[in-house]
């Protein structure tokens, strides 16, 4: 009686049997397996189309203020080698450190734009910014006359509204607050404020989780949801490493008042680019700096004065 | 056995090429997503929207007349008897003179010697220096331009020498005859997706069914 039972393949097996290793278990348990192993090589295939996979050196460098000269160097000539690697241009890849007495402040007067967005464009050609998906920094926004109004202001409005004389036409980008709201919120430290003011990112520390985008009163930082994408023939081969260089994927960027430029004297892109002489840019500390004339002469007023994020970017509304 | 028969399964005809086409249509959609799709390489940045120049640079090269005046008003040509011509003609007709109550054109020009402009007192201004002669009505843009706070500057902020800095002067970017701007290389708006810009608030109710449930909205908000 009992061995019938055992040999009827269609009684279920007793207790002993069961933990028993006999070929039956053996193969279900490996048909098991094999299917695990697969379900688990498809749920991990994602990570062999990832477009940057990040080295051991490049998890374990250092915060930028912690780096010594020489692990910058090394820094720098990996990051051209990558550049140069990915988009074919050579660049060069500097760090200028910042002046001491400086405090760079920009002052733009409204009654001369005319709201060409020349600045725009030439920022993203000096900025490396990318293209597709594209990264502005400058949003120049059409405002009704009569009001500081921004509901109602558009800048997306096409090039034949420009210079329209029932509007006024006003650039925002990052206003390199004196109390900025960005560097408090970010968890990692990866933002900071410099010694001339200037608000800059260190894009190889960022973790990129946007908490400076939300907190920014002036959506001025932009996000990397997608790898740079620049044709060689528009990439500006000077380099800074907290400002233009290309930004790697998902890493916050911002306007740093071209920091590659104005550390070493030159005007930023915007200044120069701007055909009526509306952007003034300069020193504050210097006496004899345009800006300084026009913030001890004329009525200035900044952006969103009530929120005490104390923005050093003026507008003025001077003839 | 009479159902299973070739002639009550008619609808396999269908079925089936229905679910090919389905299948490619799903592979078509796969291969056309964002993700997957390859990246049509992005245009290069127009020169137009981020060279150096100035307002009036396009329409100074084109417009203005250069050369020696003597070319026609030597000395054998007329001098006018009165001062009150405010035509342009000949070959000025393609000026156009907009300049508010500064109609004439001997405010400006030097009536005996065209190549020069005219101060207040009657004695000449070099043509080179323009800005000499606007100084005579726009003396408050004139000390701001001075000091820097008007007009476009490039180069550096603190130079070492006056030379590393180039200004501009009144001409290069407004048309004395017709001062305001007039400039046409205005760049395209931003070509973000779509959720991300804001649009105006004039628009957002704009659907077919929108005046028979909130009623008209108001053009203007202010």
């Amino acid at each position: 009686m009992d061995d019938e039972y055992r040999d009827n393949p269609l009684m279920p097996p007793y207790e002993d049997e069961q933990k028993k290793l006999n070929r039956r278990n053996f193969i279900a348990g490996s048909a098991a397996f094999v299917t695990a192993l697969a379900a688990t090589g498809a749920a991990l295939s994602p990570l062999l189309e990832a477009e940057e996979i990040p080295t051991v050196d490049d998890f374990l460098q250092k915060h930028y203020k912690q780096l010594s000269t020489d692990e910058k160097t090394t820094i720098f000539q990996k990051l051209e080698a990558q550049i140069e690697r990915d988009y074919g241009v050579q660049p060069n890849i500097s760090d200028p450190q910042p002046m001491d007495g400086s405090e760079f402040v920009y002052v733009l007067n409204i009654g001369r734009c005319i709201g060409c967005r020349k600045c725009v464009y030439a920022c993203m050609k000096e900025n490396n910014t990318s293209r597709d998906p594209q990264i502005q920094y400058i949003r120049v926004l059409k405002v009704k006359q009569g009001a500081i109004d921004l509901e109602t202001s558009s800048h997306t409005y096409p090039e034949k509204e420009a210079a329209d004389e029932r509007y006024y036409y006003m650039p925002v980008q990052c206003q390199q607050c004196r109390k900025p709201p960005c560097i408090k919120v970010c968890p990692v430290k990866a933002t900071w404020k410099e010694k001339d003011g200037l608000v800059v990112v260190d894009y190889n520390w960022c973790i990129g989780c946007r908490y400076c985008e939300a907190a920014c009163p002036y959506h001025a930082r932009r996000f990397n949801f997608s790898k740079t994408t620049l044709p060689a023939e528009d990439i500006n081969p000077d380099m800074g490493y907290l400002s233009n260089r290309i930004r790697p994927l998902g890493v916050m960027e911002k306007c740093t008042f071209c920091l590659h430029r104005t550390r070493v004297g030159l005007y930023p892109a915007c200044h120069d680019a701007c055909p009526t002489g509306a952007r003034k840019f300069g020193n504050l500390r210097d006496p004899n700096s345009e800006v300084r004339k026009i913030l001890e002469r004329e009525r200035v007023f900044v952006l969103k004065q009530e929120i005490g994020t104390l923005p050093k970017f003026y507008y003025v509304f001077a003839k | 056995m009479q159902s299973y028969s070739t002639t009550t399964r008619w609808w396999l005809f269908f079925t089936i090429p229905l679910f090919i086409l389905l299948s490619v249509y799903f592979v078509f959609l796969y291969y056309t997503s964002d993700a997957v799709a390859e990246k049509r390489r992005p245009d290069l940045l127009h020169p137009d929207w981020y060279v150096i120049d100035t307002a009036r640079g396009e329409i100074r090269q084109n417009t203005s007349i250069v050369g020696n005046c003597h070319i026609c008003h030597a000395f054998w040509v007329p001098i006018p008897q009165t001062t009150e011509t405010s035509n342009p003609r000949f070959a000025h007709a393609n000026l156009q003179l907009n300049h508010g109550k500064n109609d004439r054109c001997y405010n400006c020009h030097m009536i005996t010697d065209r190549n020069m402009y005219v101060a207040d007192d009657g004695s000449a201004i070099m043509s080179e220096t323009p800005e000499k002669m606007c100084s005579r009505c726009h003396g408050l843009i004139y000390s701001d331009w001075q000091a820097g706070t008007h007009g476009k500057w490039t180069g550096t902020y603190m130079p070492a020498t006056p030379f590393e800095r180039l200004t501009y002067t009144c001409t290069e970017c407004h048309d004395p005859h017709n001062p305001l701007f007039k400039y046409s290389k205005i760049a395209p708006p931003p070509v973000w997706p779509e959720k991300y810009i804001r649009t105006e608030n004039q628009g957002i109710h704009l659907g077919p069914l929108s005046k028979i449930l909130i009623g008209e909205e108001p053009e203007e908000i202010f």
